[in-house]
């Protein structure tokens, strides 16, 4: 065994040229599993809109109960202004898909009001997620509720780093406030396009308007919904407008409305329903989910 | 010991074993091929491979797509055919200890072992020889899986073509006076032999449609199903599937469970609470066997390549631990086991059974105790299996701890018959 020594150097070399990348092949793939795992458990988180209480959804609980014969249950946040959370209802067990309602005691329209909801939602979600421990989740807004969710999930959501959105339905959604104007941009509009690069890539947004006359469903104005383009456009995955029609159009009936719990149905709860219900869009604008801005030369 | 090395002395002048062991010493060097390509091209070339994924082969080698195809094409021909080897060697062997006509003996039972693994349900398919219709051989059978078969086959046919041959030769002489034609000599037992074999072969088509082999195979199988916990019969499991390894009759339980619904549960668990312990499923197959009784592959066979680096004096036995040490980091290890052989050799029974079994008392125990947490994050098949314990739980110093007690374990179970072989062969075949 003369040459002995280099031989058991060539072996340390061997096992240090094995380990070593293992290790970072191993800190790598659990990083990954972590990020691609998906709990069970998929809330529908939904926030009702200016002068809404908690029970704002009641009625279209009921009818998605009605209608999908799965018992999903129903828990119910009230934020107050000081932050604290009050809780009604729960999830039962085994339910996956349950409702959260989150609520404002300060439920008041406006700029400002409407920022502090957004910081409240954030109170509330993190003390979900902490609770309930799930990593994904979609979200249905009514009105201003459309507006705090889309600011949460610029400003908050992209620190919460366990936590990716799936799905955004936005009924009635005012971007632009009330005003019907197509150039001027009111501040929450700008607040959410300066902040659109923090939205998820992997959204998939859906924005529903009602229209009772050809311009508004009563109180928002179709125009302010369509400035939503602005934000969602080639920011997510995938941005659909849809314009609903008919009975129950007004502004505040429009959770209600039975063509929109059929959307929320198709999209936000994934059913497969029978042919003659469900929506096929038009045109949907779409976007490679995968390309990253930086590489298509996006600034 | 002194028993057992009788035992083996008196098996090994054995005709069948002394065909048997030389059948697979002819085979050794195709087999040695494949076994290295297989370690390029599994533990390299291919995306699931331990050293494509932590060396980011994909990133530097250009066309991999092309290499591994090339890896791909030579396996398929080598790895794929392996048993129809076999069984041409095992015959050849025998007739030529018969003093028969060898090469005709080998090919008629190569040619009947292929017999036995056509795909008969496919010959009634009008799309049979189309490029989408059906393959018309069972081909998993013709690899790997199919040596156990291989060497039945010939044996059976190796004996029975001799003596017809000779027989058939004797009467043709008494009765017509002159001698039969070589040609007359090998075609008539030939035709005989593959219209048994073939009638074999249809009619256990009816039986299922995977052949012999697979019959053999799910029988098997079903007692892999629904393991369960329980420690003692992951053991008898473990400890029957090593001893059919042994006969050849190689992965009748496929261990490598990364995908089972236990080992699915396990890593949905350490995702949410960042490491295994706790987990659900604490003892299975998958967080035993795998992780701690698969160094190398079934048997435990990368501590029998340390145990004759230390302790065989065989040239043999050295030359051919040395040659298929790369193969059996990663798993694989076929040629070991065709090439020493390990297969039908009493003596390396013992261990081949034993080790694995006591490293995984070891593990059940000490998982048992929180020593260690199970193993819960999938590891490439290919990972060299000092490693698997030690990646499986997330880098956990403890459990590459006991990995390397196992290894040391299992070497310190083989030494003393690898000693015991050394005085196999006399003086003629030390080093």
């Amino acid at each position: 065994m003369r040459h002995s020594w280099w031989r058991w150097l060539v072996l340390a070399i061997v096992i240090v040229a094995v380990f070593v990348p293992s290790q970072a092949w191993l800190s790598k793939r659990i990083s990954q599993y972590k990020s691609d795992y998906r709990t069970p458990l998929n809330p529908i988180i939904m926030v009702p809109g200016s002068s809404a209480s908690q029970d704002r959804f009641d009625t279209l609980i009921t009818q998605l109960r009605q209608e999908t014969k799965v018992p999903h249950s129903v828990l119910k946040v009230k934020v107050m202004e000081d932050g604290q959370l009050s809780y009604t209802g729960s999830i039962k067990r085994g339910d996956n898909q349950p409702f959260i309602v989150i609520a404002f005691e300060n439920n008041r329209d406006g700029y400002t009001n409407i920022v502090k909801q957004a910081a409240w939602l954030n109170l509330a979600f993190k003390d979900l997620v902490k609770t309930y421990r799930f990593n994904h989740f979609s979200a249905l807004g009514h009105s201003n509720g459309g507006l705090a969710l889309s600011l949460f999930m610029e400003n908050y959501l992209p620190q919460i780093k366990s936590v990716t959105a799936d799905k955004l339905m936005t009924i009635a959604t005012p971007y632009n406030m009330e005003s019907t104007s197509t150039t001027t941009q009111t501040a929450i509009l700008k607040d959410l396009i300066n902040g659109r690069k923090n939205l998820p890539k992997n959204l998939i947004v859906y924005s529903v308007a009602g229209s009772e006359t050809y311009s508004s469903d009563g109180t928002v104005p179709a125009n302010s919904v369509n400035q939503g383009k602005y934000v969602f456009q080639n920011q997510v995955a995938h941005y659909t407008q849809i314009t609903v029609t008919g009975d129950n159009t007004t502004h505040s009936d429009l959770p209600q409305n039975r063509q929109i719990v059929l959307l929320i149905r198709q999209y936000i709860l994934q059913e497969v329903l029978p042919a003659k219900d469900r929506y096929t869009p038009p045109t949907k604008q779409s976007r490679n989910a995968n390309s990253d801005p930086g590489e298509t030369g996006l600034p | 010991m002194r028993v057992l090395w009788r035992l083996n002395q008196r098996i090994n002048q054995w005709r069948a074993m002394r065909a048997i062991t030389e059948a697979l010493r002819v085979a050794y060097p195709f087999i040695l091929v494949m076994a290295l390509l297989d370690f390029l091209g599994q533990g390299w070339l291919t995306k699931t491979g331990f050293f494509y994924q932590i060396y980011h082969v994909k990133q530097w080698l250009p066309a991999v797509d092309l290499w591994q195809q090339l890896v791909q094409a030579i396996g398929i021909v080598i790895n794929g055919l392996v048993a129809v080897m076999v069984a041409f060697t095992t015959g050849h062997y025998l007739a030529r200890t018969y003093q028969s006509d060898a090469l005709a003996v080998g090919m008629t039972s190569a040619l009947a072992f292929l017999t036995l693994n056509v795909n008969y349900m496919a010959l009634g398919d009008p799309n049979r020889n189309s490029a989408t219709g059906p393959s018309q051989f069972i081909e998993g059978n013709l690899g790997p899986q199919g040596i156990f078969l291989a060497i039945v086959v010939g044996l059976v046919v190796g004996w029975l073509a001799s003596h017809m041959m000779k027989n058939l030769g004797r009467w043709w002489l008494a009765h017509r006076q002159t001698p039969l034609s070589w040609t007359g000599r090998i075609a008539m037992p030939l035709s005989l032999i593959l219209l048994v074999t073939v009638s074999i072969g249809y009619a256990l088509s009816w039986l299922n449609t995977g052949g012999l082999n697979t019959l053999v195979y799910l029988t098997f199988q079903a007692l892999n199903t629904n393991l369960g916990h329980h420690g003692l019969r992951i053991l008898a499991v473990t400890a029957i599937s090593n001893g059919l390894w042994w006969l050849g009759l190689i992965g009748p339980i496929d261990v490598a469970g990364n995908s089972s619904v236990t080992s699915l549960q396990n890593l949905a668990y350490a995702i949410q609470h960042g490491s295994g312990w706790g987990a659900p499923h604490p003892i299975t197959l998958h967080t035993l066997g795998d992780a701690y009784a698969n160094f190398g592959g079934a048997g435990m066979t990368l501590a029998l390549i340390i145990a004759i680096g230390i302790g065989s004096h065989q040239a043999r036995y050295r030359r051919v631990a040395g040659q298929t040490l790369l193969p059996n980091l990663v798993n694989l290890n076929e040629a070991t086991l065709l090439g020493l052989p390990v297969l039908f050799n009493p003596i390396l029974l013992i261990p081949f059974v034993l080790a694995p079994a006591v490293n995984i008392a070891v593990a059940w125990t000490a998982i048992s105790w929180k020593l260690v947490p199970p193993i819960v994050y999938p590891v490439p098949r290919t990972t060299p299996g000092p490693l698997v314990a030690f990646l499986g739980t997330g880098g956990d110093w403890r459990a590459l701890v006991l990995s390397l007690v196992c290894l040391t374990l299992s070497v310190l179970i083989y030494l003393p018959f690898v000693r015991l072989l050394n005085l196999q062969g006399g003086v003629d075949h030390a080093a």
